[in-house]
């Protein structure tokens, strides 16, 4: 899983431009079930199990990542930029990023030696920010990169013992455990759906859910984990090493209290997500057509939506398990 | 010689406090045309004997900003302190190395965007912590008193410039490599002395022992300075791609520094000049008043993005920088 993982994550997807994250999904999942893809670009896969369930079950992982679209250039050659997603000013200062898929850049400030007073301490909106592609005049950096082109951060997949450092785990992570699922679980039939535009809207699996129609759906993220220094445990929100995460409301979504019990009750390693926070395309998926009953299963990282975020080997393996049990549960239904 | 190959070893090494993997590197280099010889532990002196019994040294510093484990707690979290002038604005999220029983990769913390209204910035560094990522085990790998360095490797970027963690100052440790090698053919007019010196960053202290020991007569040192940038007053940065920067200052002696600005005119290499009005920030600071005094210059290389792990040159910046000290150092004797 972790290989898999690794492949994924190294992968660029901004979302609206997730065709390289696609073509290898696409690639690894063609052998073992039908699928096509849509007008958006969702991935929507159908793997035939031993049974049919009674009603039918979507499980949606999101392809996209954070990231940056270049929006115009300065004379000197400088990339000014918009961020895609949710970051943080300070993920983004003085960070190495790709631009266009293949230039190297710097996201590059006003040097702290050449500030002074508040501006030391403060950070600068991510407008007053810049992308240095080593250009030297506005001609030379359009030479090479277009308004329009994305940016995304680079960073290595490590592994310390346990726990995984990259960029993207939110969601490659999810797209990871539904490959292997899709690979490795056969007891039922189940539609999976790698969706597009997750994080500027939940727009993909918007039109995925209305395609597919499901009764229940299980929802597979990256989600945010606080517990770290400094960080009092009740703002934690979910730990490493803990579980799985599962939630029972956030800013999108009020989830299906049988199914939250149900999978804090299935004896697998899962932790109830400990906020009322983020969101993720549950949001749009239990309001599809005339309503789907949802459960998200997340994977705490911390650190998310930056080029480092943090998970737990055992934390994924739990993940794992909780949606082959939460499909068998629904099933049984 | 391959200016981006050796760019490219230096700053994958770590110098800093006990850890000389820089200084090794670069002593493997400067071998090949120079007898190395280290003075103590805060440098390393190589030299290539001359025709006359008069000396040039050439100096650049060897260490890197970075941190210093001051506590390990049972979560796996470390509290550190800098070593050297580092933006705290820019932690968050940054991949470490720390230096460890092993070397481990961290993260310093940050609070993600669906928790936090605002960014967080911090006061003092004792107020953003290092996730190990190694929970209850980090107390069995590293200790207090561990170093912990950016983890960035060296990129290229467009315009032959190339971004890195550490080009202050392996960019002019590359400087004093690529000179030493041009001299393998010929030898020089005067003895020319090649210094790495450690522990710049912590306040200019290597440089005052190995000045000591070297006592040149006289010195240049090469280091980078601010390079231009959008928000950035022209006044207060040189121009990347512009050349070397010839430093002027009060404590650098006036015909060293014209003796450079002239070399470079007649000799058409790209230069631009750098007015200080006091102190250079500089090893040129503490070389000039060394035992009875050393008439020193200063040549810095452009550099963006100053302490961070994304530093960027130009490698035409570097040729000039040698083109003009290789040319200064053929010329030492001509006024004699």
């Amino acid at each position: 899983m972790t290989e898999l993982l690794k492949r994924l994550a190294t992968l660029d997807g901004t979302s609206g431009d997730e065709s390289a994250v696609k073509d290898f999904i696409v690639k690894e999942i063609s052998p073992y079930c039908e699928y096509e893809t849509d007008a958006l670009g969702n991935i929507i896969a159908f793997k035939r199990g031993n049974k049919s369930p009674k009603k039918k079950i979507m499980l949606d992982a999101h392809m996209d990542e954070v990231g940056l679209i270049i929006t115009s250039f300065t004379d000197d050659g400088f990339l000014r930029f918009k961020t895609i997603g949710g970051i943080n000013t300070s993920a983004l200062m003085f960070k190495r990023v790709k631009v266009g898929g293949s230039i190297n850049g710097i996201i590059s400030g006003k040097p702290i030696h050449l500030t002074s007073g508040d501006e030391s301490k403060k950070l600068p909106k991510a407008d007053e920010l810049y992308i240095d592609i080593g250009a030297a005049s506005k001609e030379e950096a359009r030479s090479c990169v277009i308004e329009g082109d994305r940016a995304v951060m680079v960073s290595d997949f490590t592994e310390n013992y346990d726990k995984i450092i990259s960029k993207a785990l939110d969601d490659r992570i999810g797209c990871a455990i539904l490959i292997k699922l899709i690979k490795e679980y056969d007891d039922y039939d189940f539609t999976a759906v790698f969706s597009v535009q997750e994080e500027i809207g939940l727009r993909g699996a918007r039109v995925a859910a209305f395609n597919v129609d499901p009764y229940a759906a299980i929802i597979i993220e990256g989600t945010t984990a606080a517990d770290i220094a400094d960080v009092p445990e009740d703002k934690s929100v979910c730990s490493l090493g803990d579980g799985a995460a599962v939630s029972f409301m956030d800013k999108a979504t009020v989830y299906d209290r049988e199914y939250y019990y149900a999978a804090l009750n299935s004896g697998i390693a899962v932790q109830p997500k400990r906020a009322v926070a983020g969101g993720n395309n549950s949001g749009a998926v239990h309001l599809s057509r005339d309503g789907v009953r949802t459960i998200a299963v997340s994977v705490p990282c911390r650190y998310i939506h930056s080029s480092s975020s943090v998970a737990d080997k055992h934390d994924i393996a739990a993940a794992y398990e909780l949606c082959k049990y939460m499909i068998n549960y629904i099933a049984d239904d | 010689m391959d200016i981006k190959r050796l760019l490219k070893d230096l700053t994958a090494a770590t110098g800093i406090g006990n850890i000389k993997e820089a200084t090794e590197v670069a002593a493997k280099y400067l071998s090949d045309f120079c007898e190395v010889s280290y003075t103590d532990n805060l440098g390393l002196i190589a030299e290539i004997k001359g025709k006359r019994d008069y000396s040039i040294l050439f100096e650049a510093h060897i260490d890197q900003v970075g941190f210093i484990v001051t506590d390990v707690d049972d979560k796996g979290f470390l509290t550190v302190a800098t070593c050297g002038g580092i933006d705290l604005r820019a932690l968050p999220s940054r991949q470490v190395n720390i230096h460890g029983s092993k070397k481990v990769r961290g993260v310093f913390c940050s609070t993600p965007p669906h928790l936090s209204e605002d960014d967080v910035t911090f006061e003092k560094i004792s107020d953003i912590k290092i996730d190990s990522c190694l929970g209850n085990k980090a107390c069995e790998i590293i200790s207090v008193g561990d170093y912990v360095t950016f983890a960035t490797d060296i990129c290229e970027l467009k315009g032959n410039k190339v971004s890195a963690k550490s080009l202050d100052d392996r960019a002019g440790v590359a400087v004093l490599i690529e000179l030493a090698s041009r001299f393998k053919d010929k030898q020089p007019p005067v003895n020319l002395i090649f210094c790495l010196s450690d522990m710049e960053e912590l306040g200019l202290r290597g440089a005052k022992t190995s000045a000591f020991a070297a006592f040149p007569n006289e010195a240049i040192a090469i280091d980078v300075s601010f390079a231009d940038g959008p928000d950035i007053k022209p006044t207060e940065c040189g121009k990347m791609g512009s050349g070397a920067m010839i430093g002027i200052s009060p404590v650098l002696d006036r015909d060293i520094t014209n003796k450079l600005i002239s070399l470079a005119a007649d000799n058409n290499i790209p230069y631009q000049t750098e007015v200080m009005g006091k102190t250079t920030g500089t090893d040129a600071d503490i070389i000039s008043i060394t035992k009875s005094g050393i008439r020193t210059g200063l040549v810095s290389i452009p550099l963006r993005n100053m302490h961070t792990d994304c530093e960027i040159i130009s490698l035409s910046d570097i040729k000039s920088v040698c083109d003009l000290l290789e040319c200064y150092a053929e010329a030492v004797n001509l006024n004699d």
